[in-house]
Formats: C-alpha cells, sequence, structure tokens
C-alpha cells in the first residue's frame, strides 16, 4: 500500500511538473519559431532536390486580404434557420485590422522573414490601404479576438512573430485558428471568427456578396488587400517538362500536362489550390471535383493534404508543384527530410 | 527514426516553452477527461452488468455502438452545437479546453462502462449467490462487489486515458489546435505533419508514447497491489 502511495505521488509530481511548465510559459510573449524552421544555409539546399523553377510571374501573385466578420451577417444554424444574436467582437477585429494596415505593422510584416531565410517572405501592395486610427486597448469584453486564417500565413511564422507586439502593447488576446482557405471561411460563416486572413480572390468575393464581411469605419472596402507574395511552380531540378524554359507560368502547367508529368495537387479546397486550379489549361476542365480529373490520375495527384505534407511527396515522387514561397523556404531549411 | 529519438531528447532537455505548454495541455485534458469518464462510467457499468431492469439490453447495444464512435464524428457534433450559430453558442466554449474535456467525457465514457459491465456480468450472479449464503444486505451486496471490481477498474481507467492521449479527431475538432491554447500533443504532430516536418512530428510521438508508459507502469503496479 506504502509503495503504491509513493507512485501515486511520482505520478502526480510528473504532472505538476508539466503543469509548471504552463505557469512559466504563458507570460511569455514572443512565440519562439519551431526548431524545425532553421535559417537556410547554402550546404543544406542540396538534400533537396526540388527546386523553384518559375517564379515571380504575374499570374502567380498570391495577394492577402483582411475581411472583418460582419455581426448583421446572414448567419444561418446546421437547419438552415437563420440565427440573429451571433457575437462577434467588431472591436476587437477592428483594431487587430487598424493595427496591421498601421505603419507600425506594416513595416514589420514588410521586414519578415530576412533574418530566418535571407530574403523577404512578403510584400506590401501598392495603393494598399493604411491606417492612421486609433487603436483601442483592450476591454474584458474585447480582450478575445478570433483570427481564422490560412496555413501559409501561419505556417510561415508570420503571425507568430506580429501578434505577440500587438497582443503586449494593447493587452489583446489573438487565438489563431489556422485550416486552408475553404475550411478557415467556412469557421467564420459559423460565427466562429471575427475576422479572417486569407489568400482567395473568388472566395473572398463570395464572403462579401453573401454578406459575411462589412467595411470597417474608416476604410474604403470590406475585402483590405494590403499584402502579397509569389506562388512558386517547383519540380525536380532536372526538369523534364522544361518548366524553366516556358514563356510563362501557363505554358509551363501546359507543359506538364501535355506530358504527364507528375504534378501534386493539394486538393483540399485551399487558397493553393484555388491558384492551382485557374492555370491550368482551360481545355482539361480541372476543376476541384474528383470526376474533372478522373483521366489524369496517371500523373495528376490530388493529395488532400497541407502544404509541407504535399512537398515531401513531390520531393518523393519527383513530381511538380505549385507552392507558396514561404512555405517552400521552410521546407527546404527542414532539408525535407523524412524521419 | 535515430534522428528523431535525439531531436525528441533534445526536444525535452531544452525545456521549450511551446512543448511544455502543450505537454501540460495534453495532461489536462486527457487526465481530466479519462477520471470524469471514469466517475460516470463506473456506476453505470456496474448497474448495467449486475442491474435487472427492462432497456437493459437496449442499453447496452446503444452502449457498445458508441464504443465505436468515431472521434471526429463526436468533435463535429461538438463543433455544430458549440459554433457560434449554435444551440450552446452563448456558453461561449468552442475552441476551449472545457469542451475538448466534454466530447472526450462523451467519447470515452461508453468504453470504461464496456468494460465494467462485461467484468461485472460475469462475476455478480456468483457473487450474488455468496452474499445470499452470508445474508449480507443490498449495500453490503453492492460494497463487495465494488471491491472485486477494483482490478476492471483500473483496466478500464487505464483504457480511457489511452483513449484520450491518442486521440485527435474531437480535440482537433473543438480545440481547433490553437497555440497556447488548446494545441494538445496528437495535434501538435498533425500540425507538424501537414508542414512535412516529420521528424519533429515523431519526436512528439515519441515523447507521448513515454508519457503514456509512465502512466501505464504507475497504474499497473498500483493495480496489481490494490486487486490482490
Amino acid at each position: 500500500m506504502k509503495k503504491s502511495i509513493t507512485l501515486l505521488l511520482a505520478l502526480v509530481m510528473i504532472f505538476s511538473l508539466a503543469a509548471c511548465g504552463q505557469q512559466a510559459a504563458a507570460p511569455a510573449p514572443a512565440e519562439e519559431p519551431a526548431p524545425a524552421e532553421e535559417p537556410v544555409s547554402e550546404g543544406d539546399a542540396l538534400i533537396v532536390d526540388t527546386c523553384i523553377l518559375k517564379e515571380a510571374d504575374d499570374a502567380m501573385i498570391n495577394n492577402y486580404s483582411l475581411l472583418a466578420v460582419n455581426p448583421e451577417a446572414p448567419f444561418t444554424d446546421a437547419d438552415g434557420k437563420a440565427v440573429a444574436d451571433v457575437a462577434i467582437n467588431t472591436v476587437g477585429a477592428a483594431a487587430l485590422i487598424n493595427w496591421l494596415l498601421s505603419e507600425e505593422g506594416q513595416s514589420l510584416a514588410a521586414g519578415y522573414g530576412f533574418d530566418d531565410y535571407g530574403e523577404y517572405l512578403f510584400y506590401l501592395k501598392d495603393g494598399r490601404p493604411v491606417s492612421s486610427a486609433e487603436i483601442p486597448a483592450a476591454t474584458e469584453e474585447t480582450k478575445l479576438i478570433r483570427l481564422s486564417t490560412t496555413t501559409s500565413v501561419n505556417d510561415s511564422g508570420l503571425l507568430g512573430y506580429l501578434l505577440p507586439k500587438f497582443e503586449e502593447t494593447y493587452g489583446y488576446e489573438v487565438d489563431v485558428y489556422s485550416a486552408g482557405t475553404g475550411k478557415s471561411i467556412a469557421n467564420a460563416k459559423m460565427g466562429n471568427a471575427d475576422l479572417i486572413l486569407v489568400h482567395s480572390k473568388k472566395q473572398e468575393e463570395a464572403f462579401i456578396a453573401d454578406g459575411f464581411s462589412y467595411t470597417i469605419e474608416g476604410m474604403e472596402s470590406e475585402r483590405l488587400n494590403w499584402m502579397y507574395n509569389y506562388f512558386v511552380l517547383c519540380g525536380p531540378s532536372a526538369d523534364p517538362a522544361g518548366v524553366k524554359d516556358a514563356a510563362d507560368v501557363k505554358a509551363a502547367f501546359r507543359a506538364i500536362a501535355d506530358g504527364k508529368y507528375a504534378f501534386i495537387s493539394r486538393g483540399d479546397g485551399s487558397g493553393t489550390h484555388t491558384k492551382e486550379l485557374s492555370l491550368w489549361p482551360e481545355e482539361l476542365g480541372i476543376t476541384a471535383e474528383a470526376e474533372s480529373f478522373e483521366d489524369y490520375t496517371d500523373w495528376y495527384v490530388s493529395a488532400n493534404a497541407g502544404m509541407g505534407a504535399c512537398l515531401v511527396m513531390a520531393e518523393e515522387m519527383g513530381a511538380y508543384i505549385l507552392t507558396d514561397k514561404a512555405t517552400f523556404l521552410t521546407f527546404v531549411a527542414n532539408d525535407g527530410k523524412i524521419a | 527514426m535515430g534522428s528523431s529519438v535525439q531531436k525528441a531528447i533534445e526536444l525535452i532537455f531544452s525545456a521549450d516553452p511551446e512543448l511544455l505548454n502543450i505537454l501540460s495541455t495534453t495532461a489536462r485534458v486527457s487526465l481530466t477527461s479519462s477520471i470524469l469518464a471514469l466517475l460516470l462510467g463506473v456506476p453505470l457499468g456496474i448497474l448495467y452488468g449486475a442491474g435487472r431492469f427492462p432497456g437493459r439490453k437496449t442499453l447496452l447495444i446503444l452502449n457498445r455502438t458508441l464504443m465505436g464512435m468515431p472521434p471526429v464524428v463526436c468533435g463535429l457534433l461538438f463543433y455544430m452545437l458549440f459554433s457560434g450559430v449554435g444551440p450552446f453558442r452563448h456558453l461561449k466554449l468552442l475552441f476551449t479546453v472545457k469542451l475538448m474535456i466534454l466530447a472526450q467525457v462523451v467519447l470515452i465514457t461508453p468504453i470504461v462502462v464496456g468494460t465494467m459491465e462485461t467484468f461485472v456480468a460475469d462475476t455478480a450472479p456468483e457473487l450474488r449467490e455468496t452474499a445470499k449464503g452470508l445474508g449480507f444486505g443490498r449495500g453490503k451486496r453492492f460494497r463487495l462487489l465494488v471491491n472485486e471490481c477494483v482490478y476492471p477498474i483500473f483496466s478500464a481507467y487505464l483504457l480511457a486515458f489511452a483513449r484520450a492521449i491518442a486521440e485527435v479527431g474531437a480535440v482537433a475538432m473543438v480545440g481547433g489546435a490553437i497555440a497556447w491554447k488548446t494545441n494538445v500533443m496528437t495535434t501538435a504532430i498533425m500540425m507538424y505533419t501537414n508542414r512535412g516536418s516529420f521528424t519533429l512530428g515523431i519526436a512528439l510521438g515519441l515523447i507521448l508514447l513515454t508519457l503514456s508508459l509512465i502512466v501505464n507502469v504507475a497504474l499497473s503496479l498500483m493495480q496489481g497491489r490494490l486487486s490482490r
């Protein structure tokens, strides 16, 4: 009996140790980058064969937008019945948007990535919305801000870099829900987000048309497109399809399809997936529907997975893939290694 | 694999604050939910196993069906119920640890009930005979039964704990894997896998298994002693 009590005590100690760890961690504001995201050193790049073959093409621009969720939006429950009193933290959402669009927020975002990856990951758009609105400090009611966003923004570490600075200065707490753009928007439509940060113009416009967003004070539009970077077309360094020499990215996609070279599609309704669908030759008729690529399964792989997992797959298969640059650089920094 | 083991050890000794936060959230969720499930499930299991009442068979079949409920379906159900547009929206519980625990309790309790019921149904008739022979009353008979059940209670708890700590579908749906708040070991593994950081995912998996091993060793030793 005595021994079992000792054992029980030992168990309690182990978990209280873990709990202490949490308390120590809670006030730590700066989220440390995941250990995997180590800086790229010259030698590492050789391990990953997949490399960037086509980039900085106008068709490959990846626009990121902020949209505040409208508290008066036509929310419906699972049965399609209208729900009127959905709690949306409009004050908090406006505060975060105004901060991200302020001089401070914008210059931080534009400078992100250089230290870790040797290049900037996000660029500020010309003619972007700029805010000089005063940001109110958080109150008990407005403290919690729910941000629904896409994996590429979160996985690049941008939010982990920006948000602690905002939270510290104004006392807000931002919960980041990260999923593909499609799921991220669906989450907001269920009333579980105060604002969204996504990268699919088509889906954003539908979100606005359905009445789910509104123009916050001092802004000109619901869709606040302030930041962009580039999608890049990657593939095996040998480049059997000759993508490198293609006139533009659409020609490159055509070359892949013509030669039936393996291509990994995200296939998950994400912003990257939406972009990829728009780049195939129209006569192929590839859409998000499974039937549309039924005849191409010998080379077109619909993975239905996250960007990183798809990159690993492309590396393994020597396949072509469309990816956002930020995730690709993280992947290379991680040596693309599988344990 | 070697690099993963190395990474796991490095991670533990680096005392990375995010990892510690994930570990403590995992411990909080899986311990609380498995203990709650035990408290609910043991009496119910004994009742189903030893009791004789109309509708018992139906309840048993229902329970056995619930034992096979896919975690992601349970998570989806709770997500819908507690969503901003769901019927319980005013409680504001979505993406909190509390709701993760609740969802896991619903998921795990049937397993505890099922395990207990199997044992009790097997021993109860014999025990009843003995108790009758000794002239025990209802209360004393129940206490004798509970006394006999110490061993299976531990087994049921270990099952419940294993399911709780290993489960990803429900906690990912209702918790949202929000960093510093609702991210647990399994959702973190999913996240790293999606990012292509497989080594880190396996490293976390090894830590999770080690934790599970410690709990199992401790409880198994206790089980051996207490039920003797």
